[in-house]
C-alpha cells in the first residue's frame, strides 16, 4: 500500500501524537517530553522546507467524518496544500522550532510540571497547523476551538498565580464570545454557498443579496475580532501575558493571533474579493484602524515590558485587519509574515531581559541593560527597528505597502496608519531608552548576565529574519499569499509620512525620555496617564456592564428558568417516572422460572397477533 | 420430495476446522490429564483467531461470524485468566480436573455460528443454532459447585427449550405454508400472495410461521419479549461463558434475524400493508427492548447482571436498524455488533481480573481503581463510555447510526414517531448506568487494606487493544471497511 501521499498528515499528527506521549506517559521525564516536543517541531519544520523546495507527494487523502446522505453536511478534514497554506506552515513551524529551543533555556529550573507544558506547546502546533491547513470552514472552526483550548492551558500554566488562572479564563471567555459569531457565519456560509469547502466556494458569492453576504461575512469577521485581539473584544490580549514569555512569543503575537487575518485572507481568496461588499469591508477595516489607534495609545503608558508589545502586537493586528478590510489581502499576509519573526524576536529578547533580571518586567526597575547584555539588546534593538519601520528593515516595507493600499482605497486609514506609525515609535523607543540606556535602577538588573546558548541561538536566527524577510528576493518565496510578488519601493506619498511619522516618534521619544537619566516617567501622574494605564476602562466597563449587570441578570433568569422549569419539570418529572418503570423491570425479573416462562408466552402472543393478524 | 444439496463442502471449511480442534482437545483432555489447561485455551483461541482472519480475507467476507470467532477466541483468553476460579467451582481449588471441556466447547459452538452465516434454509439455521443453543447450556452450567451457575444453567435450559420449540413450530408452518425450507424474496413473495392456489388465508398462516421464527431468533438476541432468561443467566454463568453469550452469542441471533428479515427487504417500501406490519412490529420490539434494558439496568448493583441488562439495551439499538430492511442494514448491524463486542469483552475482563484479586462483582468492588490503577481505570472508562455512546468513541458513532436509522424509518412511516423520544431517553439513562462503574473507580476511596490489582498479561493486552480500536475506530469510523 503507498501511503506516500498522506505524508503532509504528519504536520498534524507528529504534534499529536507527541503532546499525547508527554501527557500520558512522560509526567517525570521532562526533559524526554522536552526533547520530544523539540523534535517534532523539527520534523515539521523539515517537512514543511521539503514541500516549499519542491518535494510533491500528490494529493493528501481527504477523512470524512460523521458521514451524512446530503454530501454538503459531511464533515471532512481534508489538507489543503496551497502556497499560501505551506508558506504560513513555514513561519508557524519555524518560529514553533525556535520558540521550543528557547523554553529549553529559559523555563530551566521552573518547578512547575514542564511535561504538561511541552504538551501544551505540542497541541498548539497541532491546533496551529489544523487551522493553517483545513480545506473547509468546519476544520477551521476545529482548529480554531484547539487552539484556543492550548491557549487557555498556556496562560494558565502557572495555575497556582492566580492572576494567571484569571488570565487564562478571561481569554477562553473572550475569545468564546468571538466564536459564536464566527460558528454563526460558518453556518450561514454553509447556507448561502452550499459548501464549507474552501476550493469550491469561488464564484458563488455572485447570487447571493449583498446584505445577507454582508451580515455572513460580518459573523466570519467576529472570530478573527476574538482570536486576533480586536476592538472590543481585545481585553484578553494584554492579560495573557501572564503566561511563560515564550508562549506569548508563540501563540500571543506571531501565530494563533494572526489565524484570524490568515482566515479572513483564506475567505477572501476562496470566496472572491466580491463577497467582501462595501459595509464588510468598512466595518472590518474600521475596526481594524480603531483596534490599532486604541492600543497604541495605551502602549504609552505601560511599564511592564511584556504588555507594552502585547499593545503593540494588537495595535500591529490593527493595521493588518485593516488591510483585509481594504481588500489588500497580500499586504495584510504581507505584514502578518513580517510581523511574526520580529515579534516573536521582540518577545523573546524580552524573556531573555525577564530573565536574566530575575524575573523583573518593569521597565523602570531595569536601566543600562545595553552595557550588561549587549547581544540580547542588540537583537532586541534589529527587532525594533523592523517594528518601527526604519527602512531597510522587514517591517518598513511590509507597512509600506499597507499605506499605499489604503492610499489608494480609503485616504483616511492611511493618516490612522502613519499616526499609529508615529505612536508605535514613542512607545518603543521610550521602552528602550529606559530599560537599556542609562544607569541600572534596581540589584537585579545590576547584576543582569548575557542570556545563554539555548536562548541567545534563536534571538539571532530572528533577528537575522527580521531585518531580511522584507526584501523582495526572500519575501517573494516565503509570504504566504498566492503568488505574492513585491513591488518595487517607490518615492510617494506613503515613504514621506512614514518617514515623517518615525521622525516625529523619534524626536518625542527623545525630547521627554532623554537618552537614559530620568528615573521615572515624566507623563505619569495625570488623568490621561491614569486612564491610559487602567486602559482607559474598558476592562473596568466590562467588568461593571456586562458582567455585573447584563450577564447576572441573564444569568438569574436563566437560573429561574433551568431550576424550575427544566430541572423541576422535566427532568425531575421524567427521571421519576423513567426510575419507576426501571423498578417495575427489575420487578419482573424475580428469579422465577415460571413467570419467566409466563412472560415469554404472553410475548409469543402479543409478537403473533402483531405479525400475523393484522391483515 | 427432493432435496437438493445447494451447499459445497468449503463453505464450511473453518466450521469443520474449528469442530476438529475441539475434537483434538477433548482427546487430549483423556489422554493426556497431566497437560495443564492453559495450553487447551490457548489453542483454541488461536485456532478462533486464525479462522476469524480467514473469514474477513475471504470472499466475500464474512464480517459478523468473523466478530463471532473472535468473541470466541477472547473468551477462551479469559477462561485462560479465569483458570483459579474455575478450579474451585468445578473439582476444588488448584485441580484441574474436568475442566478440559470447557475450553473445548466454545469452539464448537463457533463452528455452529460460522455454519450459521452460510445457512440458506430454514434447517440448516436450525441445526446450527441448536448447536451453539446445546453447548451454551453445558457451558452455562459447567461450574458446579457453584450455586449460580447451576441455576443459570436450568433456567437456561428450560427458556431455550421453549424457544427452540417455537423456531421448530415456525420452521413446521413455514414448510407447510410455502411447501419449501428455502428463505429467499421469491417465496416470501409467493408465499404473501396466496401461493400457488391464491389462498389468502396462506399468507396469514405465512406471517404466523414468521412471527414464530422472528421469534426464535429474537430469544438469541435477547430482545423483548423473549429477554426474560438474560439478567439471570448472565449473572450465574461463569464469566467466560457470559462473555461468549453476550457476544458470540448474541451475534448468532442477530445473523438468524437478519437472514430471516432480509426476504423482506422487497416489501418494505413505504405504503405497503406487509411493510407497515413488519415496521411497526420492529419498532415496538425496539422500544420495549430499550425501555426493559436501560431502566432495568437503573438499579442494578451487580456488575454481571447489569451487563445483562445493557445487552438487552443495545440490542434494542441494534433492532432499530431492522426498521429500514435493506442489504445495507447488516453492514450496520455489524458495526454495532463490533462496538458492543470490543467494549463489552474489555468490561467482562475487568470484571474476571476484579473478581479474581477482589472476590467480588459488583460494581462497589471497583472502588479507588482510578488511584490505584491509573491506566487500567482509564481503559475501562473508555469501554464504559463507549457503551453510553461518549463521543469520540465507537460507541457514539454506531448509535448515531442507529438514530439515524430511526430518522430515516421515521420519514418513511410518521405513525413510529414515537420511538423517536424513547430513544432519547434510553440512551441518556445509559450514561446514568455506565457512570456508576466510573464514578466507582474515581469518586470511591479504596478501603484500607485493598491493593492496587495486579494486571494479568492477558487482560491487559485485551483491554488496551480494544479501548484503542474503541478510539480509533470512532475518531476514523470510515477505515473500518467490509462488504
Amino acid at each position: 500500500m503507498n501511503m506516500i501521499h498522506n505524508l503532509p498528515w504528519l504536520f498534524l499528527l507528529l504534534p499529536l501524537v507527541v503532546a499525547a506521549i508527554d501527557w500520558v506517559c512522560l509526567n517525570k521525564h521532562p526533559r524526554l517530553a522536552a526533547t520530544l516536543s523539540l523534535l517534532s517541531a523539527a520534523g515539521t519544520l523539515g517537512l514543511c522546507i521539503a514541500y516549499l523546495t519542491g518535494l510533491q507527494t500528490g494529493t493528501p487523502d481527504t477523512y470524512t467524518w460523521m458521514p451524512s446522505s446530503l454530501e454538503q453536511l459531511n464533515l471532512h478534514l481534508g489538507l489543503l496544500m496551497d502556497p499560501m497554506a505551506m508558506r504560513m506552515m513555514l513561519v508557524v513551524t519555524g518560529i514553533g522550532l525556535l520558540v521550543h529551543f528557547f523554553s529549553i533555556g529559559y523555563m530551566k529550573g521552573d518547578s512547575s510540571n514542564l511535561s504538561r507544558y511541552y504538551a501544551g506547546l505540542s497541541i498548539f502546533m497541532f491546533s496551529m497547523s489544523t487551522i493553517v491547513l483545513a480545506s473547509n470552514l468546519a476544520m477551521t472552526f476545529i482548529g480554531w476551538e484547539m487552539v484556543g483550548f492550548s491557549s487557555y492551558l498556556l496562560i494558565g500554566h502557572w495555575f497556582d498565580k492566580d492572576s494567571a488562572a484569571d488570565a487564562a479564563k478571561k481569554a477562553f471567555i473572550t475569545n468564546r464570545v468571538g466564536d459564536f459569531g464566527f460558528l454563526l457565519g460558518i453556518l450561514l456560509t454553509l447556507g448561502l454557498f452550499g459548501t464549507m469547502n474552501f476550493a469550491d466556494m469561488s464564484g458563488k458569492a455572485a447570487g447571493i443579496a449583498p446584505a445577507v453576504l454582508t451580515v455572513t461575512i460580518i459573523c466570519l469577521f467576529c472570530g478573527a475580532v476574538g482570536k486576533s485581539a480586536q476592538f472590543p473584544l481585545h481585553v484578553w490580549l494584554p492579560d495573557a501575558m501572564e503566561g511563560p514569555t515564550p508562549v506569548s512569543a508563540l501563540i500571543h503575537a506571531a501565530t494563533m493571533v494572526a489565524a484570524g487575518v490568515y482566515m479572513l485572507v483564506r475567505l477572501q481568496v476562496s470566496m472572491g474579493a466580491e463577497a467582501f461588499t462595501e459595509t464588510a469591508c468598512c466595518i472590518i477595516a474600521s475596526v481594524g484602524a480603531i483596534t490599532a489607534v486604541l492600543a497604541a495609545i495605551m502602549a504609552v503608558q505601560q511599564d511592564d515590558i511584556k504588555r507594552i508589545l502585547a499593545y503593540s502586537t494588537l495595535s500591529q493586528l490593527g493595521y493588518m485587519v485593516m488591510a483585509v478590510g481594504l481588500l489588500a489581502g497580500e499586504a495584510a499576509m504581507f505584514h502578518l509574515y513580517t510581523h511574526a519573526w520580529f515579534k516573536a524576536l521582540l518577545f523573546l529578547g524580552a524573556g531573555a531581559i525577564i530573565v536574566c533580571c530575575h524575573h523583573e518586567q518593569d521597565i523602570w526597575k531595569m536601566g543600562g541593560l545595553s552595557k550588561r547584555m549587549p547581544l540580547t539588546v542588540l537583537c532586541f534593538m534589529m527587532g525594533t527597528c523592523a517594528l518601527i519601520a526604519i527602512p531597510g528593515f522587514s517591517g518598513f516595507f511590509s507597512k509600506e505597502a499597507i499605506l499605499e493600499a489604503a492610499l489608494a482605497k480609503y485616504p483616511v486609514f492611511f493618516w490612522v496608519g502613519a499616526g499609529v506609525a508615529a505612536l508605535t515609535t514613542f512607545y518603543m523607543l521610550r521602552l528602550c531608552i529606559v530599560a537599556f540606556m542609562g544607569p541600572a535602577r534596581e540589584h537585579g538588573a545590576e547584576h543582569a548576565k548575557e542570556a545563554g546558548f539555548t536562548m541567545a541561538l534563536p534571538l539571532l536566527v530572528l533577528a537575522v529574519m527580521a531585518i531580511i524577510s522584507g526584501y523582495g528576493f526572500i519575501a517573494n518565496d516565503l509570504v504566504p499569499a498566492n503568488g505574492f510578488h513585491a513591488h518595487g519601493f517607490e518615492l510617494g506619498l506613503p515613504f514621506y509620512a512614514s518617514m515623517g511619522s518615525l521622525v516625529v516618534g523619534i524626536l518625542l521619544a527623545v525630547a521627554i525620555y532623554g537618552l537614559g537619566g530620568r528615573t521615572k516617567d515624566p507623563l505619569a501622574g495625570n488623568c490621561i496617564s491614569k486612564a491610559l494605564r487602567n486602559r482607559l476602562y474598558i476592562d473596568a466597563l466590562y467588568d461593571k456592564v456586562l458582567i455585573g449587570g447584563l450577564q447576572q441578570g441573564f444569568a438569574h433568569l436563566m437560573q429561574f428558568l433551568d431550576s424550575y422549569i427544566i430541572r423541576g419539570i422535566l427532568c425531575q418529572g421524567i427521571m421519576w417516572l423513567t426510575v419507576r418503570i426501571g423498578y417495575l423491570c427489575s420487578w419482573i425479573q424475580c428469579g422465577s422460572l415460571r413467570a419467566y416462562t409466563l412472560i415469554t408466552g404472553i410475548g409469543l402472543v402479543i409478537l403473533v397477533l402483531l405479525l400475523a393478524f393484522q391483515f | 420430495m427432493n432435496i437438493v444439496s445447494t451447499y459445497t463442502w468449503c463453505q464450511f471449511a473453518p466450521a469443520f476446522a474449528l469442530v476438529g480442534l475441539a475434537a483434538l482437545l477433548i482427546l487430549a483432555d483423556a489422554l493426556l490429564p497431566r497437560l495443564p489447561k492453559r495450553i487447551y485455551a490457548c489453542t483454541g483461541a488461536v485456532g478462533t483467531f486464525v479462522a476469524a482472519y480467514y473469514l474477513y480475507t475471504g470472499s466475500p467476507s464474512n464480517f459478523l461470524g468473523c466478530i463471532a470467532a473472535i468473541a470466541t477466541g477472547l473468551s477462551l483468553l479469559l477462561a485462560f485468566d479465569y483458570k483459579k476460579i474455575s478450579c474451585e467451582s468445578i473439582a476444588g481449588a488448584g485441580n484441574e480436573e474436568g475442566t478440559g471441556e470447557f475450553y473445548a466447547l466454545p469452539l464448537v459452538a463457533c463452528a455452529g455460528i460460522l455454519c450459521l452465516t452460510q445457512a440458506r434454509d430454514l434447517v440448516m439455521l436450525f441445526v446450527s443454532l441448536e448447536v451453539v443453543t446445546l453447548t451454551s447450556y453445558v457451558l452455562a452450567g459447567y461450574f458446579r459447585r457453584n450455586q449460580g451457575s447451576i441455576e443459570a444453567g436450568i433456567k437456561y435450559l428450560v427458556l431455550g427449550a421453549l424457544s427452540t420449540g417455537i423456531l421448530v413450530y415456525g420452521t413446521a408452518w413455514y414448510f407447510g405454508m410455502v411447501g419449501s425450507f428455502n428463505i429467499g424474496p421469491e417465496i416470501v413473495l409467493s408465499a404473501l400472495k396466496g401461493g400457488v392456489a391464491g389462498t389468502p388465508q396462506l399468507a396469514v398462516g405465512f406471517m404466523l410461521a414468521t412471527a414464530l421464527l422472528f421469534a426464535g431468533a429474537l430469544f438469541k438476541v435477547g430482545a423483548a419479549p423473549m429477554h426474560v432468561w438474560i439478567p439471570d443467566v448472565y449473572q450465574g454463568a461463569p464469566t467466560p461463558t457470559t462473555a461468549f453469550l453476550a457476544v458470540a452469542s448474541k451475534t448468532a441471533g442477530f445473523i438468524v434475524l437478519c437472514a430471516l428479515a432480509l426476504p423482506f427487504a422487497p416489501f418494505c417500501a413505504p405504503g405497503s400493508i406487509i411493510g407497515k406490519i413488519i415496521v411497526w412490529s420492529f419498532a415496538i420490539i425496539a422500544a420495549a427492548t430499550l425501555i426493559i434494558g436501560n431502566l432495568g439496568a437503573l438499579r442494578q448493583t451487580n456488575l454481571k447482571r447489569l451487563l445483562g441488562y445493557s445487552s438487552i439495551a443495545q440490542a434494542g439499538f441494534i433492532v432499530v436498524f431492522f426498521l429500514n430492511i435493506n442489504p445495507l442494514m447488516v453492514n450496520l448491524v455489524g458495526q454495532y455488533l463490533l462496538a458492543y463486542a470490543l467494549a463489552t469483552l474489555a468490561a467482562f475482563y475487568a470484571i474476571a481480573m476484579i473478581r479474581i484479586q477482589r472476590g467480588s462483582e459488583e460494581i462497589a468492588a471497583f472502588r479507588g481503581l482510578g488511584k490505584s490503577n491509573p491506566r487500567t481505570a482509564f481503559l475501562i472508562t473508555v469501554c464504559f463510555a463507549s457503551l453510553a455512546g461518549v463521543p469520540l468513541t465507537m460507541g457514539f458513532m454506531v448509535k448515531m447510526y442507529s438514530f439515524v436509522a430511526a430518522i430515516t424509518a421515521i420519514g418513511n412511516w410518521c405513525g413510529i414517531c414515537w420511538l423517536l423520544p424513547i430513544m432519547v431517553i434510553t440512551a441518556a439513562t445509559g450514561f446514568y448506568y455506565y457512570f456508576k462503574i466510573i464514578r466507582a473507580m474515581y469518586w470511591e476511596k479504596a478501603q484500607p487494606g485493598e491493593k492496587a490489582l495486579q494486571v494479568p498479561v492477558c487482560t491487559g493486552i485485551v483491554l488496551t487493544l480494544c479501548a484503542l480500536a474503541l478510539i480509533y475506530l470512532g475518531t476514523m469510523p470510515l477505515l473500518l471497511i467490509m462488504s
